[in-house]
Order: C-alpha cells, then sequence, then structure tokens
C-alpha cells in the first residue's frame, strides 16, 4: 500500500499535503489511472488525522480532477489526469525554480551542479514512471 | 448559522472575589467540527467547558448545546452529550465492567463492541475497582466512556495532559475512530499542549484571559498567515518601510521579519518584484501562530476576527 507521510507542525494545511502527495505519485506514474485510493477511515486511522480532512483533500482532488470519487465505491485516480492551466504552471514552476534556487546556493553548489542535480533528478523521475 | 451544535455568546463568569474567568466569550462549534480550545493555564478553558455543561452558571451571556442550554434540556438531548473534565471522579469501588454495564443502560446509542475494542487497545483491566487505577487509566476509561455512548458532541477537557506521546497517539486514534468518516459527530477539547493537535483538530479557537482571541477553520488560520523577510540591500530596513498586512515585526539591521496576514495572493509576489529586495515566505505551524498571537495586545486582536481572511474561507 501507498505511503502517505504528513507533517502536522509544517504549517502547510494538512489537506494540502495529501493532496500535493496524491499529485505527486501520479505525477511519478506510482498511482496508475483507475487504481484506487484507501478509503477515507482507512487513509485517517493510518496518518492518525480527522476523517473531515481526508474527505476534503478527496473532495479537492476530485474538483481538480485528479481522482474520481464512486458513491460507496471509494476514490480512484482519474483516467485522463489534467494539466494544470498555464498561467498557474508558470507561477508554480517559478515558486519551485526559486526555491529550489535559494536552498541550492546555500549548500555552495554552483550553477552547473545545481542544474545537472535538476537533470538527475528528472531522469530518475522519467524512469520510475511505466510506459 | 443554525448548523453550529454548540453557541456561546456574550459568556461571562466571576469567581468571587472578582476573579474573572471568562469574560464575554463568543463561542461557535459548526457540525462534525473537530475544535480545539487553545490557551495557557488560566486562560478559561475550562471554566468554558463547565459552563456549557451547566455546571456552573454565567454571570452574564448564553451556553448552549445542540439548541439549548443543556440543564433545561430533555433527557434524549442530554444523552447526546458527554463531557469528561479535567479531574474525573469515577466511583472508585466499581469496576470498569460494571460502570460501563451501567452506561449501556443509561445511553441508547452505547455502542458495547467499540468500547470493548478501546479497552483492548488501551491495555485496560476492567475488572479491578476504579481506584486502584493509575490516573492516567482513570482517564481512559472516562474516555472510552464518553465515546462508547456514541454522542453527537463530546466534550473533553485536557484529555492529552499528564499523558505520555504513545498514549496521545492511542487517544488520537479513538477519537478518529469515534468519527467515523467524518461530518457527523463533533468533538471539543481544551489543551494548553499543541502536539498532535494539528492531526486531529480542524477548527481552533485562542482563548486569552477569558476572551476569545481568535478563531475559525484552521486551514484557513494556517493559509491566511505567512512570516516573511525582507532583506534590504542597504545595512537597515529604510524608516516607514511596511509589508502590506503585517501584525508583528522585527528588525535586525537590513533584515526584517514579520507575520502578514494575506487579503490577496500577490501580496508578497509585490514585494519580490522589487529587484533590491531580498524576500522568502514561511508557512507558520501552529505553534509558530500560537506563540505570535499570546504575545500581541489582546485588545488589538479584534480586527482579525472580523476580518475576511477566515470568514470566507
Amino acid at each position: 500500500m501507498l505511503l502517505f507521510s504528513i507533517n502536522p507542525h509544517s504549517g502547510v494545511p494538512v489537506y494540502r499535503q495529501i493532496m500535493d502527495q496524491v499529485r505527486y505519485h501520479v505525477a511519478a506514474g506510482t498511482l496508475a489511472p483507475g487504481q484506487q485510493l484507501p478509503s477515507i477511515r482507512e487513509l485517517a486511522h493510518t496518518l492518525a488525522v480527522n476523517p473531515a480532512t481526508i474527505a476534503k483533500a478527496y473532495s479537492e482532488l476530485e474538483h481538480d480532477g485528479v481522482i474520481e470519487l464512486q458513491r460507496g465505491r471509494g476514490a480512484f485516480i482519474h483516467a485522463t489526469p489534467p494539466s494544470m492551466p498555464r498561467d498557474q504552471r508558470r507561477q508554480r514552476l517559478r515558486t519551485l525554480a526559486e526555491r529550489m534556487a535559494v536552498e541550492a546556493r546555500q549548500t555552495g553548489a554552483d550553477d552547473a551542479d545545481i542544474r545537472v542535480a535538476l537533470d538527475q533528478a528528472l531522469i530518475s523521475l522519467n524512469r520510475k514512471r511505466p510506459s | 448559522m443554525n448548523d453550529a451544535v454548540i453557541e456561546a455568546i456574550d459568556l461571562s463568569k466571576t469567581f468571587r472575589p472578582a476573579v474573572v474567568a471568562v469574560n464575554g466569550l463568543d463561542l461557535r462549534v459548526p457540525r462534525g467540527a473537530v475544535y480545539g480550545l487553545i490557551g495557557r493555564n488560566g486562560a478559561g478553558k475550562s471554566t468554558t467547558l463547565r459552563l456549557l455543561m451547566g455546571l456552573l452558571r454565567p454571570d452574564r451571556g448564553t451556553a448552549h448545546v445542540l439548541g439549548s442550554d443543556i440543564k433545561d434540556a430533555p433527557r434524549e438531548t442530554r444523552q447526546r452529550v458527554t463531557y469528561v473534565s479535567q479531574e474525573q471522579q469515577l466511583p472508585w469501588r466499581m469496576t470498569a465492567d460494571e460502570l460501563m454495564a451501567y452506561f449501556s443502560q443509561l445511553y441508547d446509542q452505547w455502542d458495547t463492541a467499540f468500547a470493548t475494542d478501546l479497552v483492548r487497545r488501551f491495555d485496560l483491566d476492567t475488572t479491578r475497582p476504579l481506584g486502584t487505577l493509575s490516573g492516567g487509566d482513570q482517564r481512559r476509561v472516562a474516555v472510552i466512556l464518553a465515546l462508547a455512548a456514541r454522542p453527537d458532541v463530546v466534550i473533553l477537557d485536557e484529555p492529552a495532559a499528564g499523558l505520555d506521546p504513545v498514549s496521545r497517539r492511542q487517544l488520537i486514534e479513538a477519537m478518529i475512530d469515534f468519527l467515523g468518516d467524518g461530518g457527523e459527530r463533533t468533538v471539543l477539547f481544551s489543551t494548553h499542549i499543541l502536539a498532535d493537535l494539528e492531526r486531529v483538530a480542524d477548527h481552533i479557537g485562542f482563548m486569552d484571559r477569558g476572551r476569545m482571541m481568535l478563531s475559525g477553520p484552521l486551514d484557513a488560520l494556517q493559509g491566511g498567515m505567512r512570516r516573511v523577510q525582507v532583506i534590504f540591500s542597504g545595512d537597515r530596513v529604510p524608516s516607514g518601510f511596511e509589508i502590506p498586512g503585517e501584525l508583528r515585526r522585527r528588525t535586525d539591521g537590513p533584515v526584517l521579519t514579520a507575520i502578514v496576514r494575506l487579503t490577496d495572493p500577490d501580496q508578497v509576489n509585490r514585494l519580490q518584484a522589487i529587484e533590491e529586495l531580498r524576500v522568502t515566505e514561511h508557512s507558520l505551524g501552529l505553534e509558530d501562530l500560537f506563540i505570535e498571537l499570546m504575545e500581541r495586545d489582546p485588545h488589538s486582536m479584534g480586527d482579525l476576527q472580523s476580518s475576511p481572511w477566515w470568514q470566507h474561507a
């Protein structure tokens, strides 16, 4: 079974952390289209978080088209996961890149080291993805 | 507005001689919420809960649970509300088994299977007189009684106080199992321990000196506040420079650190667009938020309560 992990002290709302991880697993291919997610009760118990929080994460993911909630059956990864609108994606990427640039520079890495590290991360992500 | 299962308006209680415990408190707990009432020792949390349970008479204001003053409520309503006080007095000659058998007669929704499951998980000896159990075990028995009665509303006063991390986790798991799929049953608990709270609470009320300083859904509270650091290229922060929405600030040479209330998504982006500034932005954990808020003068907090950033969230 998939491992989700949450950090309740990070200041990022717990439902957001769950959404981000589902999105990550979909992007990495470890959650395949049609695959079933744990039930609300099950995940609430495993993570020791409020079931309403899981329900909120699932319903937002459904709204974003990442998963499909089937009454009485559970939550499933959508057959065709959506891509973000272009503006939003550009904004998101900029934020991520800035954070990475700042933190990477603090380690003493130069521009080339940072680019290589990012390339390697992309290569290993693509390798995990089936097909 | 009718979906509040617990509602206090202008609730006030003064103990003789002139110790103001609760002072014009407004509290609203929506159905299905897991509401954490947070505050330092002496903030008035326990008194508030006792007022809600009708164990104390308010000097002013009203305290309603499931739509009425619980003292005046019929038995059908009262058995839908359970309460565990901080110093729970259990009949010390009785065993937990006997007490549970008694409760199963009192509460129509009593869930024997759930009670048995909790006893097993808490690893309790239910055949000994309650007076011979440790304080922690007595509290566990009280929690089992409160949850296995399957009420609509559970009120717990400092349930985590004095428990080690493993026991706190067991308590949270019991609470989560009680909630089922969520959305129906309501839990109100007081605490001054923030650890683990962020996992389970979805609504928070900060109390200080008998008043509600800030309350709302946890997501909105967290999502609406940021710690923002701005570093100027010179050797000091220019006088008069303010970050829009800042609540608290600290300056150290060219570094300005502020707690900022977000009112629009581009607030921080606009700062980042200014070339000569280096701006970083961090989320605030509940503990940071608590410390930041509690250090603030409570009389200037009113603007937060009426601010739009969490009410519309």
